[in-house]
């Protein structure tokens, strides 16, 4: 029998999980690993499909987990057997001890930011004219040197647009000050969704945090949020394999 | 972007793009034991891109109608 898995936890009351439905509406059991269990149901296949269905009840099983405790999620597809997924949690006990540690008693939150990309292009061109008043980096021979000053505006160009992304992200931090405990940062200045951050915040800092991006979208209003959340902390998952 | 736009989008799509993006972009991983993969992708990043590109072509092509009625239009489509 293949083990379909949700995620791991720290140890929890046997029949703790037995009203939660999982992949294909299968029942979710645990399998205890001294003070871990993980949270798995039976499936009868090798691969499960990418399907709405399927991801919806893969998050629908850790969100419910949510409730009760601070779940270390898994990757969606996770298909073991019970001897692996023993060993697995036997080999990478101390680690998962210390990420659920790090994430104990938090939920993540995901700030997502859109800028006007055209509009920081339009400015970064027009910084570049304030320094060649004179245009003579438009020189319209195709001498290497014009080559060479056109790689050069390109360069500067992306790096300008690096910058303001990067600040963005930096800017947004302050912002948040202490109701993050930590943050897995994103960004990407060449693209209108700019910045991508999951934010690791304290169930009793939630209100803070709302109160700090409240401001912060008020003070930016050139900016775009998509922000969503509690999720699981599936951003801090970071166990080397 | 008018933020019409985006909060149709924020109404539609960010949910489900958000689940896909936490659910098949991350998370621990057993080595060897993953079934699909999803390395270098970051869903979030392709997924609103492209939905973004795909709401403003919208708005360009249907012009003053707005994306509101271009929107349910698309889901009559379905």
């Amino acid at each position: 029998m293949k083990l379909y898995a949700y995620c791991v936890t720290e140890e929890l009351p046997a029949g703790s999980v037995d009203s939660m439905p999982g992949i294909d509406g299968a029942q979710s059991f645990l399998i205890q690993s001294g003070n871990l269990a993980a949270v798995v149901s039976a499936v009868d296949v090798e691969r499960i499909d990418v399907t709405r269905e399927h991801v919806l009840g893969h998050e629908r099983v850790v969100r419910g987990l949510l409730s009760m405790t601070t779940p270390l999620p898994f990757r969606f597809g996770t298909v073991v057997d019970e001897p692996e997924l023993r060993s697995y949690l036997e080999s990478h006990h101390s680690s998962i001890l210390s990420q659920l540690e790090r994430v104990r008693g938090c939920v993540e939150m995901s700030v997502k930011v859109i800028w006007d990309l055209e509009r920081i292009k339009r400015e970064a061109s027009e910084m570049e004219e304030a320094e060649d008043p004179h245009g003579q980096h438009q020189a319209t021979n195709q001498s290497g040197t014009a080559f060479l000053a056109a790689k050069k505006r390109e360069i500067e160009g992306a790096s300008l647009l690096k910058e303001r992304g990067e600040a963005v992200a930096t800017w947004l931090m302050e912002c948040l000050g202490d109701s993050v405990r930590d943050a897995v940062m994103n960004v990407q200045p060449s693209q209108p969704l700019v910045l991508a951050a999951a934010h690791l915040v304290e169930r009793g800092q939630l209100e803070e945090y709302r109160a700090a991006l409240g401001s912060a979208r008020e003070a930016r209003n050139e900016l775009h949020f998509l922000t969503s959340g509690p999720w699981p902390p599936y951003s801090f998952t970071n166990i080397n394999s | 972007m008018a933020d019409e736009a985006l909060e149709l989008l924020e109404e539609n799509e960010l949910s489900l793009l958000e689940t896909l993006d936490h659910v098949l972009n991350r998370g621990l991983v057993i080595a060897g034991e993953i079934t699909i993969s999803v390395a270098d992708v970051d869903l979030i990043f392709l997924g609103l891109n492209v939905l973004l590109s795909s709401v403003e072509s919208a708005q360009e092509a249907f012009g003053k109608r707005g994306a509101r009625s271009v929107i349910d239009d698309l889901n009559r489509d379905k």
